[in-house]
């Protein structure tokens, strides 16, 4: 899985809306076929989810009872329990029917149903691509902007250098650095979890202990992400400096500072949004590193828990979630994309 | 909203995470000397481990069923010095001399840990929900198998009634439960057990937070007596590297499972003792030597060549078990004889037993020799027209047998044997070795004291059906003279001439190459010995701190008393340094500010 979707898809989304017309009727049929499409995916997703799964190598009871004094009685008993004794036919029935209304199925593992440790899982997830997801952005924008503005100085070169080797740094190898220094030597931050046991939850130690946890993950979620916001602004505010309205707004005697401020980077940040929702997906689907380098008890942890485990259930219910996730954000970024440059709502 | 407050804004985020990364440790500095004192008298345990559930009758993970030793006594507990029976809820127990009947009697005026008494009608109520429920039999449903029926004639007495003579003794290894708080569950199937639980062992467990803690307290109605350390806290790392920095900040007090470049790392830290115990694992290579059905029905796509004595033997006779130790496990381990790891010395078949025998690839080359195997042009034996090739499966992922792997192949190819490496993931080799479709894979088992369940396995009738269900196996093997010995040591109550039988077993078992037993790994653990000393190891002689068949491990442990020079060391950076980055935080705002203001009235002087 990886981390990043590479700023190309900006370029793709802009040929996209050239070929769009933009007209209010046209908009119904737009919004319909953006909708239908996701719809489509959606439904593929389900339906993988259970295939795609069912092909994996491994007998989860097979690997329960490796290695544990088990009766041939016991194992039947367990191939029971987790109604791996029906036919397949029977299990997929049964999968469609669940997944209908809400249900999930329950971990073979955990013994819960899986909607009910996704949703304890999700909270975690939110809280820590949230955040790194707002700093990302912003520093990636505001860096992106300067640098393009500067086009060839040394703080572009500093900048864009420094974005796109970090990008390239994998995050499993960052993130470890990152601990080893600032956890386990240096001992300025937590080297695991979310919260350090037997912290009250609610109280202003708890909320203080939580930040410090989140440092180091946040911290190299950011570092790895950022680049790609920093190259889309920088391109589009390029694109923008050349405009003739810029000439204009520097021929009435604007100070070149306001320039910038007030007429290139406005213009400039629009082809941005889209890249913005599409990223949110991805970011989400990439915390599975950095959660599992970090113990950050979330959604990626979960899933690489029920990849280890194998635990068939639960692996369905991430896969399904953080595919709607990226289907649905990536619907957004195509709607919202289309409402609000005004190139595109000139008509 | 104007430009200004969008650049302040995306000044304030860019800088605000260094501001709560520099602020939080300020507070959180002082905090850990302070809590270091506090909770002196806590373990806290690093873990990874899956938590299924805390209910002991379906509980099959690791961790939670360690847990539940902690948790639960049993009629008879495994030894700390050997594993051998000793006492637990009961203080004696006494077999009938036809091994049908076992009597024990318990402790008097022990509680619970709501000081409830605990009774025979403790021990009834468990053992036999067990033997009514398949559901409840889950986690230990063959340790009563061959239970006919539970008696307590008095509160202080239990008689089992077995189907079949015994001699393992039959108390062992099932946690007791209070029938004052399980007969009350509505459905002890689904009974999550995770707090508050009411207990019998040293510990009881007080909280779980799925993949965040496990907090268990000290039973101050323990028999034995309580623990000296209020409590034990397992807190989940999910990367082995990073549970090692938790150690050496601090956060952690006991790491196990460390690979030995791990353990070199941390030789030599302050305040930190690795610990190489003896463990009960044996790592083997398992060898298909023609799998069949209980039926006799020959599946599978074993290398016909394996089916010859000679062929097996000449493979073992070719491996220097001293250099896997050596170059492998970084000397962490000891040379295996057989199936039954040396921590359980009684069983074990030993090392100068007369079938043993050491490398010798001339030997090996003499017995490929005399069974007709000839060297063709590039080295590797035909016989026949075919040529002696050996696959091996072994997982990709594991640096262990991979890098074993590397010895394996140019030392069967000295010998004439083509070995072909097949690296794949470990379900993969799951699902194959199910159904027989492998030549020869890495295979290994955790042992329990007692060995019958181990020799249980390899019994003929242990084979699963072709498509790899059925009962379990541990390489297919099978001996109807072996076969004759189990049921004879199954039996014999006398415990001299029991090992005798075990280790007759062994011996054939070792001759007829049914797998090459090639290491006992030692378990690698580190603790942070300025904090916590005392743990008790089993087996008492160099043995292991976690994962034991017991609860010594953490009950005898007891928290160092000076702790002055290591705790002032342990806090980190000093105070200047947070002085200094506070300082340089509220100048970085203080600068944001001020640019921020020029900006705005640069747009008013415009």
């Amino acid at each position: 899985m990886t981390d990043t979707i590479t700023p190309v898809n900006a370029e793709v989304h802009d040929e996209k809306l050239a070929e769009a017309s933009p007209t209010r009727s046209s908009f119904l049929s737009y919004f319909g076929t953006k909708l239908g499409g996701a719809l489509i995916s959606l439904v593929m997703v389900v339906l993988l989810g259970f295939f795609a799964f069912r092909v994996l190598p491994g007998d989860p009871v097979r690997r329960i009872a490796q290695e544990r004094p088990m009766s041939p009685e016991q194992i039947a008993e367990l191939r029971r329990q987790y109604g791996l004794d029906k036919p397949v036919t029977q299990q997929f029935l049964d999968y469609l029917v669940n997944i209908f209304t809400g249900n999930l199925g329950e971990s073979y593992v955990y013994r819960t149903p899986v909607s009910e440790l996704i949703g304890q899982y999700l909270g975690p997830t939110l809280l820590l691509t949230g955040t790194s997801a707002i700093i990302a952005i912003a520093l990636g924008l505001w860096l992106g902007q300067r640098a393009a503005w500067r086009n060839g100085s040394l703080f572009d070169k500093i900048a864009t250098g420094t974005s796109l080797t970090l990008w390239s740094v994998p995050t499993f190898w960052l993130a470890l650095i990152l601990l080893m220094i600032f956890g386990g030597t240096l001992r300025w931050f937590p080297t695991g979890g979310m919260v350090s046991p037997g912290v009250e939850p609610g109280t202003f130690d708890y909320v203080v202990d939580v930040a410090r946890h989140m440092v180091l993950p946040v911290v190299t979620m950011v570092a790895v992400v950022f680049a790609q916001y920093l190259m889309v602004m920088r391109a589009s505010l390029l694109e923008e400096k050349s405009s003739d309205y810029l000439t204009t707004a520097r021929a009435k005697g604007l100070r070149d500072d306001l320039v910038r401020r007030r007429h290139a980077v406005p213009n400039a940040l629009l082809p941005t949004v889209t890249l913005v929702f599409m990223h949110i997906g991805g970011l989400v689907a990439g915390a599975v590193t950095v959660e599992t380098v970090f113990s950050w008890p979330g959604l990626g942890k979960l899933t690489y828990e029920a990849i280890s485990g194998p635990d068939m259930p639960l692996l369905q219910g991430t896969f399904v979630v953080f595919s709607t996730i990226i289907i649905v954000m990536n619907l957004i970024a195509d709607l919202i994309y289309r409402q609000l440059d005004p190139r595109v709502r000139r008509a | 909203m104007s430009t200004v407050a969008a650049v302040s804004l995306a000044a304030c985020l860019a800088i605000g995470p260094a501001a709560t990364s520099f602020a939080a440790p300020v507070v959180a500095e002082a905090s850990p000397s302070a809590s270091a004192s506090a909770d002196a008298k806590t373990l806290r345990i690093a873990t990874a481990g899956f938590v299924d559930t805390f209910n002991p009758f379906i509980s099959i993970y690791l961790t939670p069923t360690n847990i539940i030793r902690y948790v639960y006594e049993s009629l008879v507990q495994n030894d700390a010095e050997d594993g051998s029976p000793t006492e637990g809820l009961a203080e004696k127990w006494e077999a009938s001399p036809d091994g049908m009947t076992w009597t024990f009697t318990l402790h008097e005026g022990m509680k619970w840990s709501d000081d409830e008494p605990i009774t025979s009608a403790d021990v009834k109520y468990t053992y036999e929900s067990m033997m009514n429920d398949p559901m409840l039999g889950t986690a230990n449903g063959n340790l009563v198998a061959n239970f006919e029926s539970v008696e307590t004639p008095d509160d202080l007495t239990v008689v089992i009634n077995l189907k079949t003579p015994q001699a393992p003794n039959p108390g062992t290894e099932i946690p007791v439960l209070p029938e004052h708080i399980w007969s009350e569950v509505d459905d002890p199937t689904t009974f999550a057990n995770d707090a508050d639980v009411v207990g019998s062992g040293p510990y009881t467990l007080e909280s779980y937070s799925a993949n965040q803690s496990i907090t268990l307290k000290a039973n101050p109605n323990f028999w034995r007596g309580a623990p000296k350390i209020d409590g034990i806290q397992y807190i989940y790392y999910t990367n082995s590297d990073a549970q090692i920095q938790a150690l050496r900040a601090g956060e952690v007090d006991l790491v196990t499972g460390l690979t030995d470049t791990q353990m070199t790392a941390l030789e030599g830290e302050e305040g930190i003792t690795t610990h190489a115990g003896t463990g009960r694992r044996f790592t083997s290579l398992s060898v298909n030597a023609g799998a069949e059905t209980p039926e006799g029905v020959a599946y599978g796509t074993g290398s016909p060549a394996l089916k010859e004595p000679a062929v097996r033997e000449a493979i073992r006779l070719g491996i220097d078990q001293e250099s896997l130790l050596k170059n492998v496990l970084g000397g962490y381990g000891a040379p295996a004889t057989s199936f039954i790891p040396i921590a359980f010395e009684k069983w074990h078949l030993p090392d100068d037993d007369e079938a043993i025998v050491s490398f010798d690839p001339d030997a090996a080359m003499a017995k490929l020799d005399d069974a007709g195997w000839v060297a063709g042009a590039d080295g590797i034996r035909e016989k026949d027209g075919n040529r002696l090739s050996i696959r091996l499966l072994a997982d990709a992922e594991d640096i262990v047998e991979m890098s074993a792997s590397e010895y394996l192949v140019p030392w069967m190819a000295d010998i004439g044997v083509e070995l072909k490496l097949e690296t794949t993931d470990s379900d993969t080799i799951s699902d194959r070795t199910a159904v027989s479709d492998y030549d020869m894979y890495f295979s290994g088992w955790s042992v329990n004291p007692d060995p019958d369940y181990q020799l249980g396995i390899n019994l003929c009738s242990s084979r699963p059906d072709a498509e790899g269900n059925g009962a379990t196996s541990q390489d297919g093997y099978c001996n109807p003279e072996f076969d004759a010995l189990y049921a004879e040591q199954h039996s014999e109550l006398d415990e001299a001439k029991r090992a005798e039988i075990v280790h007759d077993m062994l011996r054939m078992h070792y001759e007829d190459v049914a797998q090459i037993t090639l290491w006992y790994g030692q378990s690698l653990e580190a603790y942070r010995s300025d904090r916590f000393t005392g743990f008790t190891t089993q087996p008492a002689d160099n043995g292991i701190i976690a994962n034991q068949a017991g609860y010594w491990g953490y009950y005898t442990v007891e928290p160092v008393v000076d702790e002055s020079s290591s705790a002032a060391e342990q806090s980190g950076p000093g105070a200047a340094l947070w002085i200094g980055l506070g300082v340089l935080v509220v100048a970085a705002g203080v600068v944001t500010i001020v640019i921020v203001r020029r900006r705005k009235t640069a747009g008013d002087r415009e």
